[in-house]
Order: structure tokens, then sequence, then C-alpha cells
């Protein structure tokens, strides 16, 4: 029976967070089938999550951003979406915003902002170091 | 794209489970219960924390405890207008099938996709048709090779069929239909020309 239906939104980073406490993590134990603490659904969602910004977003860089945005005349979906995805550009950041022109809303201190308190996309480091691992891995062979 | 729901729910907890800690094994048999299934309210994705329990009767005829428990589970349950990233899947001349890994029904459908366009034979898969977006003179193509994002434009719970096609697509209970025709949307390749504006990332 449904009491709530919505008992609030949550970030991805959050919800890695407690994928995390509850120990999943990227080591091969999930292998061996300790899937008493972290079921196999769980994982897909969290290899999906490992992959987008809230791999390397922190509690404090999260709550400090989402604090400093309320400057901004943002709607709190934004703010989430905005964290969710962390733009680094305009053209990144204008499909999450409703009309930003019509409501003055200042797109590029955004844009400053998420620049500063959070942390960049982890893709490109973790592919250099797959394609580095990769080399040494065909090297050792 | 999460959130929290609070649920109330009689668990019966098999005898077996009884040598663990009561709430141990209340979230064993919760997980059992909702994990990866779709209600009213979206995809459940994990079992948040157990607000309260209480009861812990054994029903006549049964050797099982039984609970009366209300917690709060992560839901899937992404809003209209909110922007998410995903992955290609397939395409075919209805439009375009992404995946998020762990949620494979969100569909693009062809008036959705960046007019003018075009839907041509994949020439790499047989079975596949390929969308391609004009703009101009060039050509983009939508494939697999990089994450593609979309906007929700609606979540609908198809209600579960009585008859089965044979050659049916198996049945999904939750489907969110996107688009990707704006600015900053589609594959994020698309995009990476339109520089950021103070790329000084330290």
């Amino acid at each position: 029976m449904i009491v709530k239906a919505n008992a609030g939104t949550v970030t991805n980073f959050e919800v890695l967070d407690l994928l995390n406490s509850k120990g999943a993590s990227k080591d091969t134990t999930r292998v061996m089938g300790l899937k008493d603490k972290v079921s196999s659904s769980e994982y897909k969602v969290y290899d999906y999550l490992m992959e987008t910004a809230a791999s390397t977003q922190t509690r404090e860089s999260v709550t400090k951003f989402s604090d400093k945005c309320k400057d901004f005349k943002l709607v709190k979906a934004e703010i989430l979406n905005i964290i969710n995805l962390r733009p680094s550009s305009d053209v990144e950041l204008t499909p999450i915003i409703e009309k930003p022109d019509e409501r003055e809303i200042d797109t590029e201190g955004i844009l400053e902002l998420v620049q500063q308190l959070l942390p960049p996309l982890p893709t490109l480091e973790s592919e250099q170091e797959e394609t580095e691992n990769a080399e040494q891995e065909e090297t050792a062979v | 794209m999460f959130c929290l729901s609070e649920l109330e729910d009689t668990v019966r907890v098999p005898p077996s489970d009884l040598n663990l800690p009561l709430e141990v094994a209340i979230k064993k048999a919760l997980q059992k219960l909702f994990l990866d299934k779709v209600l009213s309210i979206g995809l459940c994705v994990s079992i948040y924390g157990i607000k309260s329990i209480e009861g812990g009767f054994v029903l006549p005829g049964d050797g099982a405890a039984t609970y009366k428990v209300v917690f709060r589970i992560v839901v899937f349950r992404p809003f209209v207008g909110e922007v998410i990233a995903a992955k290609f899947k397939e395409s075919d001349s209805n439009g375009l099938r992404l995946t998020l890994g762990f949620f494979e029904d969100v569909y693009v459908p062809a008036p959705l996709i960046p007019t003018p366009n075009r839907c041509e034979p994949d020439p790499y898969n047989r079975n596949q048709m390929r969308w391609v977006w004009k703009y101009g003179d060039d050509e983009f193509i939508i494939d697999d090779s990089c994450q593609i994002k979309f906007r929700v434009e609606n979540i609908s719970y198809p209600p579960v069929p009585t008859e089965r096609a044979e050659d049916a697509k198996p049945f999904a209970p939750m489907v969110v239909t996107g688009t990707i025709d704006d600015d900053g949307l589609g594959p994020v390749s698309w995009w990476e020309a339109c520089a950021p504006i103070s790329d000084a990332e330290d």
C-alpha cells in the first residue's frame, strides 16, 4: 500500500551514496556471490550512476551548490537536474532550464558556479585509464 | 530522476530467516518483494530505510511471522521536463529506443527527432534503420557511439494486456517517452563543437 507516493526527491549522488553504504563497489566481490547485500538490479543502477557526475561528487559540494543556487530563481527540479548532469557549457544548460530568457536567468552565473563547486565528469579520466590499462595488458601478454 | 516513496506492507518473514536480526530479515523480504518491480509510482530501485515495524503475528496454518512494515523506497520516476543522459539501444522506422542500463523502455518517437531528418537502412546492421539529422549541409547520424541526452515528455504505465500477439515485444509496465528535438539534446557529440564558455577546469 502506498502511504506517500512522493516523500521527496533525491539526487543521483544520494542514490549512489546509499548503494555505496550498502556495500556496492566496482571490485570483484559481486561476482563471488555476495548477492545478499546488494541485488543485481541495484548493481545496474550503480553501474549507470558510476558513469554520471554523481560518482565524483561529495556531500559538501552538492549541498553547497544547492544552497548557492537559491540566488538564481531556479525551480527545485532544475537545480536537481543541474546537479545530476553537471552541464559545462551553455548548450548543455539550456535544455534543462525552461525559457531562461523570459525568466531572466543568469545562465553564465550558473555555469560559473557549476565550474567552481561541482567536480568535472568522470568519463574522460576513466576512459584514459582504461586504455592505459589495456595497453599495459597488451604489452604484458 | 529518483525519488523516495513511503509504502506500507504486510511482510512475511520465513522461519529460515528468524535467526537474523529482525530489521535485516525484513529488509531481505522487502528486497525480494519490491526491487526491480514497477509499481504505479515508478520503478523500485532500492530500499531506503524502515520506518516502523509492528506485529509479528503467526497466522493459523502458517509457520512464519507476519509484520506490518512502513518503509521508504528509492523509486526511479523521472519528472516531465527532466533531461537525462542515456545510451542508444536500437532504432527502427518508428523512432529510437534508449537505455539507462537498469531501465530500457525509453522511446523517442519519429516526430520528436530533430527535423529535417531521414531514416535509412543501417549499413552496419541489416536489421536496423538509422536516423540522420540534416542541419544545413551537415548530416548527423544517431548511433551508439556516445551518450544521448533526452528530455522526458511523458511517462505511462500501460495496462497489462490480457491477450498477447505472438510476435509482440515483451510487455513493458512503464514507458518513458522522450524528445531529442531541442538545442543540447541528442547525441552528446553533436554539441561538443559548441565549446564551453570558460573551460578553465583545473
